[in-house]
């Protein structure tokens, strides 16, 4: 059985995977599968609504809900027709289902905006689980989990140069051998690949921030994941949960008190938040993101932030601000950074997204040529699917317009964030409406003005 | 027995009988499906955070709808909620005293009583005398007073009645246009919710007719049809009013200002 497959339709594979579907459901989604009334007050919060109505997710998670009412409630399985149930039929049906699915980033503005808290994101992430097992899912993303699980990524030529490469560069800026594999270290760095390749610059302000503060750290000497959990945005639990523990062992072996990240998307939501759940018990230490650190720190009275001119605005990942509520903590740090600090219009709670995340920009055209160029592997993808990552591709800068805006509304030159995806996701759409402006983590903003008190 | 008499006498116990399984049955599946396991560490913002958030949680929709689609806060919202259902069928005079009837307790709302129409509402301003009833209380004896000119039945169930066929208007359009969240329940259920507010506006008017029979069969059907609501409630999208509203918020104020400290 083919693990990718665009073209045709297996019906004992469908129903196998419709059926796997009733493990999604606890108590939370069961709440925001029968309790939605489509009211569709979501609808204008989710980037995608501007590509066209239908990817609403009000209608998006509809798909979810109709697969999940055919396999978990007595009447809808009795009477579809009448409870609009049921799973697709054609070959045709499960690609619009997952050109749907691939029009989310799971970013929460749904969830914030419904006057019911359904989190819509949650329920087309569970149906991308369905439909990664149906062999709807992207060549790329398929690529990228069977190698993280697999150690696979490591093995690659083109990464281990870029890895080693962004580890001298490190070197230089902590001026002086890194601490790698530390055991027993206070603070365990933690970068993945997808920073190496994405944010190289943001491992290298890390190594400056944590030898200038003089702290007790240390890294892995090889990446420990392409972006753990890859898995997560195919919905495919068991791969998430073999990263995740691997990582985690990796973690009780060093021993540190506290794990930093860099990246403020979702590793940080996972490792900070699903983590318990994830390996079955409560870890023995803190995952923190570099902002807390250097706010802690600050406000200790440990290190000073020199203050700067430069003209920067902040965009808050979804992950690190409305998912792990770090929302003003990063604007508190920037305004101490720049004196032309200044916040975007829809800063807060209501952050708009940049449009590319949930794995979107990591799967589109431009980044499997990135990613082919760096590795000297292309991808064979059918027709099928050429088509729906080229439509997806012309969608995500429809969807990542309003972001574009808002930031051409500050008149920054830099716009800080931390996460991988917005990060990649900005850059290719401010190329699209030629805005000129560059995009950076926050540690690669902060990490010139920090100085040891 | 006619209808009037069949919908007050007979047809309650069945009612509440159907509504009190449904309801078991819902509430069952989350207590059925509820497991324990580790969680993270709360991000502790202190409690005066939390209860600002528990607020802001409830209202944060209702500020982003009046922002995003005024129109639907107009009518969905406003017409349909605020200002039409909820005062209407809850602190309107002749609800409340058929309410009372089944649950004398709830005979304690009578100081809030809305009334009928603006003509017995205009008599609380005009009246030189106050009205007398043979009834327990008197119809406008309203602590509203002069709001009652617009503050009335007549008032309200018009503005809910627009609310609800604009939100039937709004599921037809959505259909025509091929979304798939538009489901034939929700038109049972805004169908039913019309043809209530249309039967009870009807009965206070005495129509098509003024005449007894007419009379006491539009008011049977108007009180039939609301306890047919009541028994398919836990069945329907009406649950959201009951549960579905009150779940969702706390869990989300739970998950994101609680657990994550947003």
């Amino acid at each position: 059985m083919e693990t990718v497959n665009w073209t045709s339709y297996d019906e004992k594979r469908v129903k196998e995977a419709a059926e796997s579907v009733i493990k999604y459901v606890d108590p939370v989604m069961l709440h925001f599968i029968e309790n939605c009334v489509s009211c569709a007050a979501c609808e204008p919060a989710c980037p995608y609504y501007a590509v066209g109505e239908e990817y609403g997710p009000v209608n998006k998670a509809e798909n979810f809900r109709k697969l999940a009412r055919s396999q978990v409630a007595i009447l809808p399985r009795l009477f579809p027709w009448l409870f609009h149930a049921g799973i697709p039929k054609t070959s045709e049906e499960l690609n619009k289902w997952a050109e749907m699915a691939y029009r989310c980033t799971n970013c929460g503005l749904c969830y914030v905006t419904c006057p019911f808290g359904i989190h819509s994101g949650e329920m087309i992430k569970a149906l991308r689980s369905f439909l990664t097992k149906t062999g709807r899912v992207p060549t790329i993303l398929k690529a990228m989990i069977d190698m993280e699980i697999s150690g696979m990524y490591a093995k690659i030529e083109g990464f281990q140069k870029l890895w080693s490469s962004v580890l001298e560069k490190a070197k230089e800026a902590a001026g002086g051998e890194l601490p790698l594999d530390k055991k027993g270290a206070k603070y365990l760095y933690l970068p993945s690949l997808a920073e190496a390749m994405i944010t190289p610059e943001a491992i290298v302000a890390s190594a400056k921030i944590f030898s200038t503060m003089g702290l007790d750290w240390t890294m892995p000497s090889d990446p420990m994941s392409i972006r753990a959990p890859v898995g997560a945005l195919a919905g495919d639990g068991a791969a998430t949960k073999i990263i995740v523990e691997k990582i985690y062992n990796y973690i009780k072996e060093i021993g540190p008190e506290y794990v930093v990240l860099s990246d403020g998307g979702y590793p940080y939501t996972t490792f900070r938040f699903d983590l318990p759940g994830i390996v079955g018990e409560k870890p023995p230490f803190k995952v923190i993101h570099f902002v807390e650190l250097i706010l802690e720190a600050e406000k200790k009275g440990l290190i000073k932030i020199k203050k700067g001119d430069e003209h920067v605005t902040w965009h808050s990942p979804c992950k690190m601000g409305r998912f792990a509520g770090l929302i003003e903590e990063p604007a508190e740090v920037l305004s101490q950074a720049s004196t032309n600090f200044k916040k975007l219009a829809s800063h807060g709670l209501f952050n708009k997204c940049c449009g590319g995340g949930n794995s979107i920009a990591c799967i589109v055209l431009p980044t499997m040529d990135f990613i082919g160029k760096l590795t000297g592997m292309q991808m064979q993808i059918s027709k099928e699917e050429l088509e729906f990552l080229k439509k997806l591709e012309h969608d995500m800068h429809i969807a990542g317009k309003a972001k574009i805006d808002e930031i051409k509304e500050t008149g920054a030159k830099i716009v800080a964030t931390a996460c991988v995806g917005c990060i990649h996701t900005i850059r290719m759409n401010a190329q699209v409406y030629g805005l000129d402006v560059e995009v950076k983590n926050i540690v690669e903003v902060l990490a010139d003005k920090i100085e040891k008190i | 027995m006619d209808l009037l008499d069949f919908a007050i006498y007979v047809a309650p116990p069945y009612v509440a009988a159907a509504f009190a399984f449904g309801a078991s049955y819902r509430l069952l599946k989350y207590l059925l499906l509820w497991k324990r396991g580790p969680g993270p560490e709360p991000r502790n913002r202190g409690a005066g955070h939390l209860v600002k958030e528990l607020v802001k949680t409830f209202l944060d929709p209702i500020i982003e709808t009046a922002k995003r689609k005024p129109h639907d806060f107009v009518t969905g919202l406003l017409m349909l909620h605020v200002l039409g259902l909820i005062p209407l069928i809850f602190l309107l005079d002749q609800h409340i005293a058929a309410f009372a009837y089944w649950f004398p307790p709830y005979a304690l709302l009578a100081p809030l009583a809305i009334p009928l129409s603006s003509t017995t509402g205009g008599l609380t301003v005009a009246a030189p005398f106050k009205p007398v009833s043979p009834m327990q209380w008197g119809f406008v004896d309203s602590i509203w007073g002069p709001l009652t000119v617009v503050l009335n039945g007549d008032v309200l169930a018009v503005l809910a009645i627009v609310g609800t066929a604009y939100k039937i208007g709004d599921k037809i359009v959505r259909r025509l246009h091929g979304l798939s969240h538009v489901r034939i329940g929700d038109f049972f259920d805004l169908g039913l919710l019309l043809a209530i507010l249309v039967t009870g506006f009807m009965a206070a008017h005495h129509m098509p007719s003024g005449d007894i029979v007419t009379y006491r069969t539009v008011l049977g059907a108007h009180i039939l049809l609301a306890e047919l609501l009541i028994a398919v409630l836990p069945f329907t999208k009406f649950w959201h009013f009951v549960f579905g509203f009150w779940y969702g918020k706390l869990h989300e104020w739970y998950d994101l200002k609680y657990k994550r400290g947003v």
